[in-house]
């Protein structure tokens, strides 16, 4: 009943490259040649030079509007291409891709937005020393920014079904389960730096409120990256006959694995630094591998099928790989 | 936290979960301080009803394993301790009676006695 199984070699394949291309690549680049055009339409109504810095009282850095105009569109392309690179090479999870496509198209918004609405200011000003605030311009770019990256997410497909037929590894851990039994396993973890880092969090929003006097910008970034720790730091893991699913404690992120995806689950120690650069959602650039990590030591890592790797720091591994390897098992003939 | 259910068993669904509450704890899995998953991601994650999983937090409660407050979910109370130390008795009185080759009826009946 059960069709041969297509050669793996097609499923080790990235996919949704173009979407990809389009939404890393292209829409940046859009983004870049916009800007960059306006720009150089308003050389006539801009002063010489220009403000390109603003302090606490007014522009403090001032320089030549080709620099303002070249170093963005530079520094646009470069961090747009690398992570294009990122999601067309390594992105055989959904994640890898969105989450590279959104940082390239809300680095170049922040960038070029600010950079043109630094300039937006200047129009029609004389001398740039009487240029306005660009505190506006700045919450408006990064608002529109964050906006934009949540929609490029959205866009991004998530990864196609590839069910596999084959039996899990008959050396991976089982736990013993009755033939009208049925188990699940549920487990909470947070990161140990999860209170240091809303700490952090609120020290930023109070100096930059402080000594900056800009309550508001400090509240939005506060906010921001209170929900981004919140978000990232906090899961819920478990194990049922669903497969692997990994929540944030917002509900947002969720990873979910089904059951005929996975091809083996283990235990493995996880240094967070040396094997994935840092904490939180993390994906390896050596292709495939991805996982919640939120401090160091066991992990929960499950091979699934089209060459991925999914790992999530949990305590208790044991029981979870063991009861996900039985519950997969389960599912094939 | 580990869950199993047998739906075909003759024992209800929710003192299938209090007892695993009750031997996970025994067995020094579940420690004082410590969380219990939310009731409805059990219930979600089992395929039963919030209430047979609200039932079991409930009974262990009852018997203060666990400390139920909103917002702060099922806490595992210092009497996981107790009840892990009372265990580690019985294994003991276990591990003698096997040592000297008393009879598990025989054991158990000293047991009830010594309890009355």
């Amino acid at each position: 009943m059960t069709a041969p199984a297509p050669a793996t070699t097609r499923h080790d394949k990235v996919p949704y490259r173009g979407w990809t291309t389009l939404l890393a690549l292209g829409v940046p680049a859009a983004i870049i040649a916009t800007t960059t055009g306006l720009a150089m339409s308003w050389r006539h109504d801009l002063p010489d030079p220009i403000a390109v810095h603003w302090g606490l009282n007014g522009p403090d850095g001032f320089g030549s509007l080709t620099t303002s105009i070249v170093w963005p569109a530079v520094a646009g392309s470069v961090v747009a291409s690398l992570l294009w690179a990122l999601g067309f090479f390594a992105g055989r999870q959904s994640f890898t891709r969105r989450g590279a496509a959104a940082l390239a198209v809300w680095f170049t918004i922040l960038l070029s937005g600010v950079s043109i609405g630094g300039l937006s200011v200047q129009r029609g000003v004389a001398d740039a020393r009487d240029a306005g605030s660009i505190d506006g311009v700045i919450l408006v770019t990064f608002l529109v920014a964050t906006a934009a990256a949540g929609i490029v997410t959205r866009l991004i497909p998530g990864d196609p079904p590839l069910p596999t037929s084959e039996p899990v590894s008959p050396t991976a851990a089982r736990l013993k389960l009755g033939r009208g039994e049925d188990a699940s396993w549920v487990r909470d973890v947070t990161s140990p730096g999860y209170f240091l880092a809303i700490g952090g969090v609120v020290l930023t929003v109070a100096l930059v409120g402080l000594l900056g006097g800009q309550w508001w910008f400090a509240l939005v970034l506060g906010v921001t990256i209170g929900l981004s720790l919140v978000a990232f730091l906090h899961w819920t893991v478990i194990v049922d006959r669903d497969g692997l699913t990994v929540r944030s404690i917002l509900r947002r992120p969720c990873f979910r694995i089904p059951l005929n995806e996975v091809e083996m689950a283990e235990v493995v120690e996880v240094r967070p630094l040396r094997e994935f650069g840092g904490w939180g959602i993390r994906s390896g650039m050596t292709g495939g591998r991805m996982g919640v990590v939120v401090r160091k030591g066991p992990a929960l890592q499950v091979h699934r099928t089209g060459g991925r790797v999914f790992l999530v720091t949990v305590d208790d591994a044991a029981t979870g790989a063991a009861l996900l390897n039985t519950l997969a098992g389960r599912t094939r003939g | 936290m580990l869950f199993r259910i047998d739906p075909s068993g003759t024992e209800p669904l929710a003192a299938q979960l209090a007892r695993q509450i009750r031997s996970a704890a025994a067995r020094g899995e579940l420690t004082p301080g410590m969380r219990l998953p939310s009731a409805r991601d059990v219930a979600d994650s089992l395929g039963v009803n919030l209430h047979t999983v609200l039932r079991a937090y409930q009974d262990v409660r009852d018997e203060g394993l666990i400390d139920l407050r909103r917002g702060r979910g099922a806490v595992m109370t210092s009497a996981a301790r107790d009840v892990r130390r009372l265990r580690e008795a019985v294994d003991h009185v276990v591990a003698v009676a096997h040592d000297l080759g008393v009879s598990p009826t025989t054991t158990l009946s000293l047991m009830k006695e010594a309890l009355q």
